[in-house]
């Protein structure tokens, strides 16, 4: 087997793709690009077994094959060629390599195309179409809040849900929540699953910033993204999300509208002199002034700051974690937010002041205990 | 520079609280500690000491050396008391102290010589501690912590000892090497074996000769031995760890029994962390068996001071530790990487009323004391119907 192609337009695939490789002692092989060559296009795939990804090109081939190629290898010889034709010659009985390149040769162990792992196609699949630009929205503002912990597997991806018109993405980590609602997608049947973090990680990566079509599909256990030539399949994650609308809360008398962009840099400055550890902050909200203060009595570190701000409600002092609120202010694009609060020991609400119509953005952050007595 | 370092040490500072309380004592042997078959001596008189008793041999044990001593049962909150007052006199006249333990105090003095001389000064301050508090005190001076904490040993009771800078090898060489603070049974135990007895012939030892009998820990034992210690005085010790043990009246394997000891362990200790405010990272399981076959198991939690996860951890700790089916002497507890900080709400796990509930009761304890109010779940099965004094129950 021998194909013909150049150099930048294959790096380029292979980086767009390389992100589902995996380092798996069990199976080394998942460290191999697939290539698969049909009628002159070569199809080339990675996966780590749970989310794979795969791409097209044209090249110039006269026959048909596949053979797993080591990954890292074969970036670096790329990485190093200027742009030129390379030519790819597979002996199809030992998987030797040879890859020849203006006046270099190099030769690399491959390894048989058959035993790399299937990637799974979809079958019995609905649909659905996002443009992409409303999907790397949704993954921005919902991602960080995903959380890391493998003892609760169900929170360790994207909740999305289509219902009604809308579709919806949640995620939380049991200490901050985000829904994410869009208003402006045409669903045809209603439907929610979880979709790993890894997943939405390589997609963010990956998708165009335009507002081309990115096709769903989805059955019981994948979600299939195609955009431009790339392909993208991950395992859904098979556990019941929790019943993230139940622990919103939603009588919250006291309000407070503060300027986003002044809200975080004075966070960011204050959580400098809180605990490295907890990062935990006070917010003292009395008459139109939010007073922040942390501190971090092993070091002797203290920071106060003031802000003025619009308020109704009862004065009231909470505390939280300042990495959140930062993650969560730093997420929104508003120039003003809405947090809007019952008591200290029940969560906060974060809420872009004013919204878009199609768009709907709720953030919630649990506030830490004070022990104020 | 050559440091002043003085070591002040309260004699036999228990006994001495309970006979400025009740003078009667003065004179007798005296023994502090539980009186229960199991209980340990605490603290005991010079007049006890004569019969051969001494402090963490069991209580019984003692009795039977000395049958006419008085036992007192102690109070610690009471000693807590007299061993800050002590602190604060001292802290009013030194600007470094460490206080090392209950009843002992590091100085540092340096600096002081270019007045009146530390020996003096020194001297002038255990006076004003004795006419103030009343409590004997005892102190050495010397240029270290080790040759001052052994010179204080050497001055008791009630006494003083300096030792100036330059004859330390010569005060500490007719000693015996049990003076050492690094040297406990087991260092004592291998050191008489090799035949060393008294501090000299630690010093005329090479520390590679000590390095390969007994490690770094073994070199630093030389160096103490040499009257080297170039630690300084620390006014500030940051807690590692806090902890509780329970030792049972009779070893048992009453799973009801354990359980309860074990949430009433937790529910003290996790109050103690919220009044501090700080969190741990780390959750220690001990059981001692009837055997004295003791074992630990300890786990990582993400930082927490909320009675629901940690007993939830404590429990599935025991749940693994406990393998063996035999009877349980002493279980205990311990939580350390503390951190600074206020519990994180939890958005599923924790609910309102439960946040609630643990703010109330952290209240009601902080007013009226942590034994005003419990869960039902410390409770003994018994106790549980009597809606009684200060019972209140929650499920």
């Amino acid at each position: 087997m021998r194909f013909i192609v150049s150099t930048s337009a294959l790096l380029k695939h292979l980086q767009a793709i390389s992100g589902a490789l995996s380092s798996n002692t069990v199976l080394p092989i998942l460290e191999n690009f697939l290539f698969e060559i049909h009628d002159g296009s070569l199809q080339i795939s990675a996966t780590d077994l749970q989310t794979s990804m795969s791409t097209n090109l044209q090249v110039e081939a006269k026959d048909s094959g596949k053979i797993a190629i080591p990954s890292r290898i074969l970036i670096d010889t790329l990485k190093t060629l200027p742009e030129q034709p390379v030519t790819f010659t597979i002996n199809k009985e030992n998987f030797g390599i040879e890859i020849s390149a203006g006046d270099g040769k190099y030769k690399l162990a491959g390894e048989d195309g058959d035993d790399f792992p299937k990637i799974p196609v979809i079958e019995n699949a609905a649909s659905v179409s996002l443009p992409a630009d409303v999907l790397n929205n949704a993954i921005t503002k919902t991602l960080f809040a995903v959380s890391n912990d493998e003892l609760r597997p169900n929170m360790t991806g994207v909740f999305c849900q289509m219902n009604g018109g809308e579709i919806i993405f949640v995620a939380t980590d049991a200490h901050k929540l985000v829904r994410y609602k869009r208003k402006d997608v045409t669903i045809d049947s209603d439907a929610s699953f979880i979709i790993p973090k890894k997943a939405l990680t390589l997609l963010k990566n990956t998708l165009p910033d335009d507002d081309s079509a990115v096709a769903v599909d989805y059955n019981a256990s994948n979600a299939f993204f195609r955009f431009g030539h790339l392909q993208l399949i991950c395992r859904l994650i098979d556990e019941k999300y929790p019943d993230y609308e139940a622990v919103i809360p939603t009588n919250n008398p006291n309000k407070l509208t503060v300027d986003r962009g002044q809200f975080l840099s004075c966070l960011k400055r204050v959580v400098i002199y809180s605990n490295k550890t907890t990062h935990q902050v006070r917010l003292k909200i009395s008459g139109s002034e939010l007073h922040i203060s942390s501190e971090d009595p092993d070091f002797s570190n203290e920071a106060h700051e003031r802000l003025t701000c619009q308020y109704e409600g009862e004065d009231m002092e909470i505390g939280f974690n300042a990495r959140f609120l930062i993650d969560m202010l730093s997420t929104l694009d508003s120039d003003e937010v809405l947090v809007e609060m019952s008591t200290p020991n029940r969560a906060g609400l974060i809420i872009p002041a004013n919204q878009e119509e199609e768009e709907d953005i709720l953030m919630l952050v649990m506030p830490v205990m004070l022990n104020n007595y | 520079m050559q440091r002043h370092i003085v070591h002040c040490d309260l004699d036999t500072f228990f006994v001495s609280v309970e006979r400025l309380l009740n003078s009667s004592l003065v004179g007798k042997p005296v023994l502090i500690g539980g009186s229960s078959g199991r209980g340990v001596v605490a603290s005991c008189s010079y007049e006890a000491r004569r019969f051969g008793v001494h402090s963490a041999m069991p209580m019984r044990l003692a009795l039977r050396l000395c049958p006419e001593a008085v036992v007192v049962r102690g109070d610690h909150e009471r000693y807590s008391k007299y061993s800050n007052l002590v602190t604060e006199i001292i802290g009013e006249e030194v600007p470094l102290v460490e206080k090392a333990s209950i009843d002992e105090h590091y100085l540092d003095l340096t600096g002081m010589d270019r007045f009146f001389g530390c020996w003096k000064w020194a001297r002038e301050l255990r006076r004003r501690v004795i006419r103030e508090t009343g409590l004997p005190i005892s102190f050495g001076l010397s240029t270290n912590k080790t040759v001052s904490k052994i010179a204080t040993g050497e001055a008791k009771p009630s006494g003083e000892r300096e030792v100036s800078g330059g004859t330390e090898k010569a005060f500490l060489a007719p000693l015996s090497i049990r003076k050492i603070p690094m040297v406990g049974e087991k260092s004592y135990t291998l050191l008489r074996n090799m035949g060393v007895h008294r501090i000299e012939t630690l010093q005329q030892m090479e520390a590679f000769t000590m390095r390969r009998v007994m490690g770094e820990h073994g070199v630093m034992i030389w160096r103490k031995a040499n009257g080297e210690d170039d630690s300084p005085v620390l006014p500030f010790h940051a807690q590692k760890s806090m902890s509780k043990e329970t030792t049972f009246q009779q070893d048992t394997i009453d799973m009801q029994l354990l359980k309860r000891t074990l949430a009433g362990m937790v529910d003290r200790l996790a109050f103690d962390l919220r009044r501090t405010q700080k969190l741990t990272g780390c959750i220690t399981l001990k059981i001692r068996y009837s055997n004295f076959d003791t074992h630990t198991r300890q786990v990582k939690v993400p930082y927490t001071n909320s009675d629901r996860a940690i007993t939830a951890q404590v429990m599935e700790l025991f749940e693994k530790l406990y393998s063996r089916r035999m009877l349980i002497r002493l279980i205990g507890v311990r939580f350390s990487e503390l951190i600074h900080g206020n519990y994180q709400v939890d958005l599923f796990s924790d609910t309102t009323e439960e946040i609630g509930l643990l703010e109330a009761m952290d209240r009601i304890r902080t007013r009226f004391g942590i034994e005003f109010i419990q869960r039902g779940i410390c409770l003994p099965d018994g106790s549980r119907q009597r809606g009684g004094q200060h019972v209140t129950q929650f499920t």
